[in-house]
């Protein structure tokens, strides 16, 4: 019958078999190559970590584990760890919360500079509070000397405040894009109906935003408890779990006990990352459509106006403060003691090599980091196989790594063959690739839904394979998130500290690190010297990301890394 | 129309409001009667919005007056104000239950608890909403979720009711039995309210009066028979309902005879002349396309009757939709209940013009 025969597959060579098969199968292998490097640049040497912590000289032990819990030093590390992150983010919820309501709430003379200000950590890593307040009220500080004021900076205080101050601008951009996501026509409904405006936040405002906020704090509370610069620098005999790996590692080399601290910083992470992503998403409340009429600024009670710009007037100005210590630090000889201009920090050799150093190990990083974030969001959004969503969890997870536990990871898993890496600038360079993934990911996936996916079916009707569908169209479509991606990874990788500092090699070191030895040694003009050039480049960075979010009106929520 | 007195209940003076330097709203005044359904209608844009926002105290003016009740209200908070609005998207508080959404305002003014549950009941009765109290706000429906929206904004009895658009959200049939349930509601209570709307036939069909607004002001302020039948404008002419406008100078007018004509290009038409019209004066003949007869053979004893050529036609069962070219000129028709007698394209057919049009000076 001649109808059989139509059904009967073509015959073809074997060449062309295997080429069809490719060419179906591609965006699966894609996958599968993509899940591999996952696998064995992120969960591999968190792996790495967790059986260090569990491997005695005889095979399995928790001697190490019952170490850490007996001896009351390194409890205290986490218990200290862990009240460093609620202070933290209590503290950081409210002032942002303060900040976010003023700008989107209040008077409109009030709300740019204040905006401006809050979003200022952003541009600094942050590491630069540690310093200004080493400026201000070290052992040699300017407030020290000048009054006489006996706080020892070193140590819990120390560190809650330079933390606090760096962790606002996470907290106020996340509860300042919830506040102006939410219908101003609700909060006009319970005016209305006569509510006051201490009542409209209580009843209204907070419970709807309730979602929101926690997502906020929680990111905060992960980002704190995680940081290593200010907590190292000014924490001096008080112990916290990141800066006291460094030490167990550096230090004594005990990589056991190293691997345990990690391990126990890292269980707080996780489970926060996953309240982070799945408890609260479907937690939204919906509403009905219609234009909400943006309203004018309602005249906010003092009531409510003075105590929120008291709060927010003084972390505003702390803020301002510390920029001005370490920009003026950067020019004196040593400031508050020899106020002498000078340009010798700035034009240190050292420093500016260090600086070289880590633009080239960025720039690997910010390459590598928006291919991969691309190929990634395009076989999260796009395949069809199954595990889609645990590569795109995997993906996502690495900004609630805390960098010391990956620092260690890469340090126990890339020393030797199969994969030696240590010594060399791809060690450095990879492991801030895969931690800062998250937001090139998102931006691309954020991109891909905008695309319609008729698009790339109509290239394909037209005669196109996958590999040009790929390349004539949706690497043109997708190219904003990519230079998106690349910026971002560029900048956080520039000052990132608590990862490299356990993986630079002596003949070759990194901007940050430098900023971090010169702090810990006193070498202040130095240490502001470094981070005034750093925080330069991640402004130049944010102008760029600026331009593109409005040059292609697609928005990339900057994070703040570690 | 409904019976109400003659009280005004709100009255706007000379109302301007600024955004920037544009002039949103350019002095409007108008007066809104004690149990009065009044509707504000224009295009997007053009300030209905605005100046509701104004009355229930959400936007500032820049200068004007709004008396309500014989008192100025217009440098009061909303919450001082006795107006309750509801918005467009309803501004339901999703966290709560219905009842604790109508109850809000009871909250803040201290009734006491068994006071507030009865009012809340009797509300839910009222807006056809009995026993679900209890229910969270994203369980309604978008119709349910309109009556809880009106439900809270009538809890604390306020003296003008103003709904922003409040249908837009609903599908087609809702819209009309919401439109019709508001209506009746509102007649009930005798509550004065403002119903903004950009859908010319939903004003027309619930209001006791219209005012149409353009560009920041208004244009006209009437009843939907005196809106339809005689505007004072082009523009309204047009914006409730199709219109055939056809320019004309009259010939002659006498008053005596009730009688008036005026050349045109298709030829000389009669008309019943209106107050300032007089000889030599170039007006526009607003006709309306279900006011012309359409027959294919010349009818007897109708004056106006034009041949012209049908151009297309359109059968949609209860009506029949034409275009037809009388000399150049393009006329739109409705024909009610065509039956058998639906003319197809190219078909002669005769037009008769109605005397009793309305007619526009033109400048």
């Amino acid at each position: 019958m001649a109808r059989a025969e139509t059904l009967i597959a073509p015959q073809t060579n074997l060449v062309e078999r295997i080429k069809n098969f490719i060419n179906a199968e591609l965006i699966n292998i894609l996958a599968a190559i993509l899940f591999l490097l996952l696998a064995v640049f992120l969960l591999y040497p968190i792996f790495a970590v967790l059986i260090k912590s569990i491997k005695g000289p005889q095979g399995f032990t928790l001697s190490y584990y019952i170490k850490f819990f007996i001896k009351g030093y390194y409890f205290r590390s986490l218990l200290n760890t862990l009240t460093l992150g609620f202070i933290n983010t209590a503290v950081c919820l409210v002032v942002g919360f303060c900040m976010a309501y003023l700008t989107t709430r209040g008077p409109l003379a009030l709300r740019k500079p204040f905006k401006i200000i809050s979003m200022m950590p952003l541009i600094a890593p942050p590491y630069l509070f540690a310093i200004s307040l080493i400026i201000l009220f070290g052992h040699n500080g300017i407030m020290t000397k000048a009054f006489g004021i006996k706080w020892s900076l070193y140590g819990f205080t120390g560190v809650v405040v330079a933390q606090t101050l760096a962790f606002i601008p996470l907290a106020y951009l996340m509860i300042e894009n919830t506040l102006k996501s939410l219908n101003p026509n609700l909060e006009e409904s319970a005016y209305d109906l006569g509510a006051s405006e201490v009542r409209i936040i209580r009843t209204i405002t907070i419970p709807l935003l309730a979602p929101g906020i926690l997502k906020a704090g929680l990111l905060v509370f992960v980002m704190t408890i995680a940081e290593f610069g200010n907590a190292a620098i000014l924490g001096g005999r008080t112990p916290f779990l990141a800066p006291d790996t460094y030490m167990m590692i550096i230090g004594e080399a005990d990589f056991e006990m190293g691997s345990v601290l990690s391990v126990v910083l890292i269980i707080p992470c996780i489970i926060i990352f996953f309240l982070h992503n799945y408890m609260l998403t479907g937690k939204k409340f919906t509403t009905i459509g219609g234009k909400p009429v943006a309203s004018e600024p309602r005249k906010i009670t003092p009531f409510v106006q003075i105590p929120f710009l008291l709060i927010s007037c003084t972390a505003g100005l702390a803020i301002i403060i510390s920029f001005a210590m370490v920009l003026a630090a950067s020019f004196t000889k040593i400031l508050g003691i020899n106020n002498q201009i000078v340009l010798t920090h700035i034009k240190n050799f050292n420093s500016n090599l260090a600086i070289l150093n880590s633009i080239k190990v960025s720039l690997v990083a910010a390459l590598i980091g928006a291919i991969i974030g691309t190929l990634l969001a395009y076989v999260i959004v796009r395949g069809k196989f199954f595990g889609r969503s645990f590569i795109e969890m995997i993906s996502l997870s690495g900004f609630a790594l805390p960098g010391t536990v990956i620092g260690i990871g890469y340090l126990l898993a890339f020393n030797n063959p199969p994969i030696k890496l240590t010594g060399g600038i791809m060690i450095l360079a990879l492991n801030c690739v895969f931690r800062f993934l998250a937001v090139g990911v998102e931006a691309g996936i954020s991109k891909l839904h905008q695309i319609n996916i008729e698009i790339e079916e109509a290239s394909s009707d037209l005669g196109a394979n996958f590999m040009t569908t790929f390349y004539r169209i949706v690497l043109p479509l997708m190219f904003p998130a990519f230079i998106a991606g690349f910026i971002y990874t560029f900048m956080t990788t520039i000052v990132s500290l608590s990862a490299v500092v356990f993986l630079v090699s002596p003949g070759f070191e990194l901007a940050a690190v430098r900023i971090f030895d010169a702090a810990v040694y006193g070498e202040i003009g130095i240490a502001s010297a470094t981070t005034m050039k750093l925080v330069v480049i991640v402004i130049i960075c944010m102008v760029i990301l600026n331009y593109i979010t409005k040059k292609t009106g697609f928005d990339i929520s900057p994070k703040k890394g570690v | 129309m409904a019976v109400h007195s003659s009280v005004p209940m709100l009255n706007l003076i000379e109302i301007h409001k600024f955004y920037d330097r544009l002039e949103v709203l350019k002095g409007v005044s108008m007066e809104v009667k004690k149990g009065e359904l009044v509707t504000f209608v224009g295009p997007s844009g053009c300030g209905k919005t605005t100046l509701l926002r104004v009355i229930g105290g959400f936007t500032n003016l820049d200068s004007g007056e709004v008396i309500l009740d014989g008192q100025k209200i217009h440098h009061l908070p909303p919450n001082l104000r006795d107006t309750r609005i509801c918005f467009q998207n309803y501004a339901l508080f999703p966290h709560m239950t219905v009842a604790d959404n109508i109850s809000y305002g009871l909250k803040i003014k201290k009734w006491k608890k068994a006071k507030i549950q009865e009012r809340v009941e009797e509300l839910l009765k009222l807006v056809q909403l009995e026993g679900l109290g209890g229910r969270m706000i994203d369980k309604l429906s978008g119709g349910q979720q309109q009556r809880v929206a009106l439900a809270r904004a009538l809890s604390l009895e306020p003296k003008v009711l103003l709904l922003d658009e409040p249908l837009s959200n609903l599908d087609a049939n809702l819209r009309l039995t919401m439109r019709g349930e508001i209506r009746k509601l509102q007649e009930r209570l005798k509550i004065t309210t403002i119903f903004v709307t950009h859908d010319q036939f939903e004003a027309m069909s619930i209001s006791d009066r219209i005012v149409v607004m353009k560009e920041g002001g208004i244009q006209q302020v009437g009843s939907p028979i005196e809106i339809y039948e005689r505007p004072t404008n082009e523009f309204i002419a047009g914006f409730v309902g199709f219109v055939n406008f056809l320019d004309g100078v009259v010939d002659r007018v006498d008053i005596g005879l009730n009688k008036a004509t005026a050349s045109t290009p298709i030829g000389i038409i009669q008309f019943l002349p209106e107050r300032n019209i007089s000889a030599g004066d170039k007006v526009k003949l607003v006709i309306r396309p279900e006011t012309i007869n359409i027959s294919g053979s010349e009818p007897t004893g109708m004056n106006n009757t034009f041949q012209g050529e049908v151009e297309i036609g359109m059968y949609v069962g209860s009506l029949a939709k034409y275009t037809v070219m009388i000399k150049g000129e393009k006329f739109i028709i409705d024909q009610p209940n065509p039956r058998e007698t639906f003319f197809k394209p190219r078909e002669k057919v005769y037009l008769s013009i109605p005397e009793n049009i309305h007619v526009l000076k033109r400048n």
